[in-house]
């Protein structure tokens, strides 16, 4: 479905995707529309926003309009594993705030908790190298050494 | 001081003018030269007649600087590019990467990957090793 979707307009669509969400879940839960509505206002503005930016010079206008090159996408592996600690030590705190303050409450973020570091570990064994595989023969027994090194 | 001074009136050789020229170039490749500066001071190192206004051409300009003494990679590729007559721009639309990225590789702030690296040598017509290996004088020092 993604292909028929201009690149530039995908992540914008997908962030005004996200936000008319939490504006459905707002008129399930509480059956009145008019915070519903400011929050569609608002999705279709930053759609419209991110999507002019993703047009412009800049590594997070190529990252935005998913047009980025090696460098722009480190930058943005970057950026997500930095988003990510913060996600887990916000929650950490959390945990232990909510534990210190009133222990009903501490739930959701220890949900959280538990959620990123699975993630992290999901992303080990994703991205790892997984199970060592056999010893070259050549090389069985040996240490070797990079000619650079020695 | 008198001993500089009474040097400074002797009458520079044509190897002293090309010595002066090489430390010019150096400078040049390693950007601490503007073209029109570099330019002006080849031709001041031309024309220099004694060994003072041999040492006005190449002023302000460290000693140790020498041809050399190869340029690191980012003004290698820097070199390159600037000997096309190419902008950044034109270099990045020729590689496929953003002109963000080829500030970066020119300025030392990122190293590219071996695909990319191979691009760029292969575009430029030269070896990787001589676009991106290290500095010949600390390889040797290693």
């Amino acid at each position: 479905m993604m292909r028929f979707i201009r690149p530039r307009l995908r992540k914008p669509l997908l962030r005004g995707i996200a936000l008319l969400g939490i504006a459905c879940a707002w008129v399930i839960g509480s059956r009145t529309w008019e915070p519903a509505i400011v929050i569609a206002i608002v999705a279709v503005g930053q759609t419209v926003y991110r999507y002019i930016w993703a047009g412009e010079d800049t590594d997070e206008s190529a990252l935005q309009g998913s047009r980025a090159d090696e460098r722009q996408k480190q930058v943005g592996l970057r950026a997500r594993a930095l988003s990510g600690s913060v996600a887990l030590a916000a929650a950490y705190i959390g945990v232990v705030i909510t534990l210190a303050v009133k222990r009903a409450d501490a739930w959701p973020f220890a949900a959280l908790l538990a959620v990123t570091g699975f993630a992290y570990l999901l992303g080990l064994s994703s991205y790892g190298s997984g199970e060592p595989g056999p010893e070259d023969e050549v090389t069985a027994g040996h240490q070797t050494r990079s000619p650079l090194s020695s | 001081m008198a001993s500089e001074q009474g040097r400074g009136g002797l009458r520079a050789s044509d190897a002293d003018r090309e010595q002066a020229i090489e430390v010019l170039k150096a400078a040049f490749v390693r950007d601490r030269l503007a073209g029109a500066e570099f330019e002006a001071r080849v031709g001041q190192a031309l024309a220099s007649r004694t060994y003072a206004e041999l040492a006005a051409a190449t002023d302000g300009i460290p000693g140790t600087l020498t041809a050399d003494t190869p340029p690191g990679m980012p003004a290698r590729v820097r070199k390159q590019r600037t000997q096309r007559e190419m902008s950044q721009g034109d270099l990045a639309e020729a590689l496929g990467v953003s002109r963000q990225t080829v500030i970066s590789i020119e300025s030392g702030r990122y190293l590219p990957s071996l695909p990319l690296a191979f691009a760029i040598a292969r575009f430029f017509d030269v070896t990787v090793d001589k676009m991106f290996g290290p500095d010949e004088e600390k390889a040797r020092a290693r």
